[in-house]
């Protein structure tokens, strides 16, 4: 069934995944005063989602919601401010004491980097949803799996 | 005031949409209720001095607003159209039956074009004014199409809105040019304009009337319009939309009395619609086309006393404007009704229904005795004057317009003589079994519209005082004139009789000619095919442009980009040229120059990825030697997934490229070339020109103090250009969303072409 699936790929695949997660949490944290942001976040994001559906490991779902929400986000950011009669997309930045981390500033720039990011994870996901997985499935190259995750047979192909 | 009334239309339309089903054909009661308190609101209004004016500014910085003024001039034409408009209302219950299908449509939409027709009507801005008349347009468009399953009617109202839209853009435009010559764009300061800008307007703002005023040669929508129901051709194409232009043509006419072409044009429109349209009436066998260019004519009248321009010309206008509303507004009821009862419109069909249906007949009579300018009714005073006008006229424009004007008053006694005939006249009259039994709620309209032009005559002072107080707005030297009952023995009058001897007698001959059918639409069929030729043009355009060829898409975009590029070769400065900034450079160069060579001798599809893969992590590796680690992260992070998406994707597509013929071999590799050196031109263009000192210092500063972040990359990205990085991704949006689009609805693949075909049918 999942015959040209490596399980070593599976496997590393499986270990990489939280430290990739973490990184891109960083890059998107970080972002403001480091090199990251929403971008690199969403794209870390995403070749996570593409190693996995390589993998075997997960289908890309859920695209139309991430960019749905991404969109809703990044225009509610750039209009806010319009309501309390700044320009749009105007910056909020909120210092304070945090314990551990110390002096932390951030501002809505975060929030806009979030929906930057959800955006951008919602397209790759809408490309390997739209060209890659079918194809995957088409090729045996891995089971097509249903909502519930059980594996179904394979589809015959001549 | 003003804002409340137009409010209740809005509420009106609104409790129509949500209780529509409920209410079904009592929605038309419910549409009764802005207009029956516009109307009485207009009579408060009506003779007066006293102005009500409104407004609120709606785009500032172009100095365009909504502006509202009633005064005695647009509160009579709104208690014309509210008043006509609960007439209609009460008529329309009776003329469609209980269980008719799509009421609650039918009365929204007949609301929201009386709301449109007194927007218009109140208007002080010109820009107010084109946003109502637009609006007409589509609400008419609508009651026009209202049997949206009749292809005829289908046909029609898009014959309808395809010449009154084009006259809306003719009228933007005109506006334009009238704000620009005459500095203001309020209609009630307008002061007389000269010049070629002026002239430009005068023309454009006169074909827009022409229009939407069913003008000589764009008449040929409004008897194509006769297919909506009878209430709508009431309203909209005899009593009030046509009137648009005519109104619009008196309010603006003081603007471009001095200017060459105003006259010449409007009298040309007005008097060959005039005749023509007289001549369309005599011909047709349907009494609603009859009326129809019946319509045509006496609106080619009010554009030609309009366009002549002389106080009492204007003055003759405006009553006969007023008489017409009434008069024929009550004809076409009376149609209605004949049609309804006895299932038929075909003056050869229908005889002597005055024994059958005598309250009818009365109306019938009364009206079309008004329309022929017949005393003791409200057509009578307003003919006279309206000759009176153009037999004042001098030398060659006496002869020729009065002529014309007395010869179109004798063809309108006459169609209107044959049609009376026709349908209530001769012997035999039709048995009673085919006469369905009367309807109060179609009858009580038209007696009460029939009355209306009797008590115009009787109360001809007042009616005298209105039409002046509303004529003085537009023509101020027009208060000496009065409406009369007795004119005496004047030239006038003695044409007058003679017009309508020669009109009675001429009527009565043509309508013992037995003619078969009307003429065919010939303008409407030339028009018809005027516009199914451009959808099919745009279709074959569609078809030729949209082929459907990947590889000819991308080859199209890239030629594009390399002529984009032609501009920067001048540019370009030798001396500013240099190889390296660093060493590493040349190296990481020579492997981009390598990999992307061997790009396009690689046969695996699956190669070409990895090293199109090569070429993009080399030029991360040129960011990292420029120092810049945001582009760098960025970089590897998109030719990762890139590459991974590739090896995922390749999975549709046979694993090696199929081998090109020659011609496209050649072609591809001209292609390359041309991208690859406008590329480098662009670059080395842009490169060698650097305008002014880098903003580097400014950036840094404003990233830490306003933006709050010492990454001044991500700043600018976040902040300081915010506005682009949320046009990008919505970018990116809009390509996910189309790849979803695409890919999802794979499976139903078609050849090509044939989808675009579809797509557009």
């Amino acid at each position: 069934m999942i015959a040209r699936t490596s399980p070593i790929v599976a496997l590393a695949v499986r270990a990489a995944t939280p430290i990739a997660l973490l990184i891109a949490a960083y890059a998107l944290f970080a972002g403001h005063n480091q090199p990251g942001g929403g971008f690199a976040a969403g794209l870390l994001l995403g070749a996570v989602i593409v190693l996995r559906t390589v993998a075997g490991l997960q289908q890309p779902r859920y695209a139309v919601a991430l960019l749905a929400a991404g969109g809703i986000i990044v225009c509610l950011v750039a209009i806010a401010p319009m309501l309390w009669g700044e320009a749009l997309l105007d910056q909020v930045v909120i210092s304070r004491e945090v314990p551990l981390l110390g002096k932390v500033k951030s501002g809505s720039a975060l929030v806009f980097d979030l929906g930057v990011m959800a955006i951008v994870v919602g397209l790759v996901t809408a490309v390997l949803d739209g060209f890659g997985a079918a194809s995957l499935v088409d090729r045996g190259l891995r089971p097509d799996l249903a909502e519930d995750g059980s594996s179904p047979e394979p589809e015959v192909r001549t | 005031m003003i804002w409340f009334l137009l409010l209740l239309y809005v509420v009106g339309c609104g409790v129509i949409a949500a209780f529509g089903s409920w209410l079904g054909r009592n929605a038309l009661w419910v549409a009764a209720i802005p207009m029956a308190f516009t109307a009485l609101w207009s009579v408060t209004m009506l003779g007066s001095s006293e102005v009500t004016e409104s407004g609120v500014g709606w785009i500032p910085d172009l100095d365009v607003s909504i502006l509202f003024r009633v005064d005695a001039l647009s509160a009579l034409l709104s208690l014309m159209v509210a008043g006509i408009g609960v007439l209609v209302c009460v008529y329309a219950v009776g003329y469609f039956s209980a269980n008719a299908s799509g009421m609650p449509r039918f009365a929204a939409t007949l609301l929201g074009f009386s709301g449109a027709m007194v927007g218009l009507v109140w208007a002080d801005s010109v820009w107010t004014l084109f946003a109502f008349w637009e609006l007409t347009s589509i609400t008419s468009f609508l009651l026009v199409g209202f049997k949206h399953t009749d292809p005829v009617a289908r046909t029609a109202a898009r014959r309808a809105l395809v010449i009154t839209a084009a006259g809306g853009l003719a009228l933007l435009a005109g506006f334009v040019l009238f704000v620009d010559a005459s500095g203001t764009a309020v209609i009630s300061e307008i002061s007389p304009v000269t010049g070629s800008t002026a002239t430009a307007a005068a023309v454009l703002i006169l074909i827009a009337a022409a229009t939407k005023s069913a003008q000589f040669p764009f008449h040929v929508w409004l008897p194509g319009a006769m297919a909506a129901p009878t209430p709508v051709s009431a309203y909209l194409h005899s009593a009030t939309m046509v009137k648009a232009g005519v109104i619009l043509v008196a309010v603006i006419a003081p603007a471009f009395q001095d200017t060459e072409v105003w006259k010449p044009l409007g009298l040309t429109f007005g008097l060959a619609t005039m005749i023509w349209g007289a001549i369309g009436a005599l011909r047709h066998v349907d009494a609603k086309l009859i009326l129809a260019w019946g319509t045509v004519s006496q609106l080619g009248l009010l554009i030609t006393l309009l366009a002549i321009g002389t106080p009492k010309a204007t003055f003759a206008a405006m009553s006969l404007l007023v008489a017409h509303a009434v008069f024929k507004a009550a004809l076409f009821m009376v149609v209605g009704e004949v049609d309804v009862r006895t299932g038929t419109r075909n003056i050869n069909e229908l005889s002597g229904l005055r024994r059958s249906m005598p309250l009818t007949f009365a109306v019938a009579l009364v009206s079309g005795a008004s329309m022929a300018g017949v005393p003791p009714l409200l057509g009578f005073p307003a003919k006279e004057a309206a000759i009176e006008a153009v037999l004042g006229l001098a030398d060659a424009e006496l002869w020729v317009v009065g002529g014309l004007v007395i010869g179109g008053a004798a063809l309108t006694v006459a169609y209107t003589t044959r049609l009376l005939i026709g349908m209530f006249g001769r012997s035999a009259p039709m048995p009673d079994h085919d006469v369905a039994p009367l309807r109060p709620a179609m009858t009580v309209p038209e007696v009460v519209l029939g009355f209306a032009s009797v008590a115009g005559f009787v109360a001809l002072g007042w009616v005298t005082d209105i039409v002046r107080s509303a004529t003085v707005l537009v023509a101020p030297k027009a208060e000496v004139y009065s409406l009369l009952r007795w004119p005496g023995l004047t030239d006038a009058f003695i044409t007058s009789v003679l017009v309508v001897v020669v009109g009675v007698v001429l009527g009565a001959v043509i309508a013992r000619r037995h003619v078969v059918t009307g003429p065919a639409a010939r303008g409407a069929a030339v028009v018809d095919a005027l516009i199914d030729g451009v959808g099919r043009l745009a279709r074959r355009v569609a078809s030729r442009v949209q082929h459907g060829s990947l590889p000819l898409y991308v080859a199209t975009m890239v030629v594009v980009v390399g002529a984009a590029a032609v501009p920067f070769v001048g540019q370009i400065d030798p001396d500013a040229l240099y190889w390296w900034d660093n060493r590493a450079e040349a190296v990481l160069v020579v492997m981009i120059v390598l990999a992307a060579v061997s790009a396009t001798a690689v046969t695996s599809r699956l190669g070409a990825a990895l090293v199109l893969g090569a070429v993009g992590f080399s030029v991360a590796g040129l960011f990292v030697t420029l120092g810049a680690p945001d582009l760098v992260l960025t970089q590897l992070l998109v030719e990762t997934v890139i590459v991974v998406g590739f090896v995922v994707g390749l999975g549709r597509l046979a694993t090696r490229f199929p081998s090109p013929t020659r011609l496209w071999l050649f072609g591809r590799i001209a292609i390359s070339l041309v991208i690859g050196v406008a590329i480098a031109v662009a670059l080395a263009g842009s490169a060698a020109r650097p305008s002014g000192e880098a903003p580097v210092r400014e950036l840094a500063e404003s990233a830490v103090q306003e933006g709050g972040g010492n990454n001044v990359v991500n700043v600018i990205l976040t902040d300081t250009r915010a506005l682009d990085t949320l046009g990008e991704v919505i970018v990116l949006l809009v390509v996910a969303v189309g790849i979803l689009t695409l890919t999802r609805t794979r499976s139903t693949r078609r050849p090509v072409g044939e989808t675009v075909q579809e797509t557009l049918t």
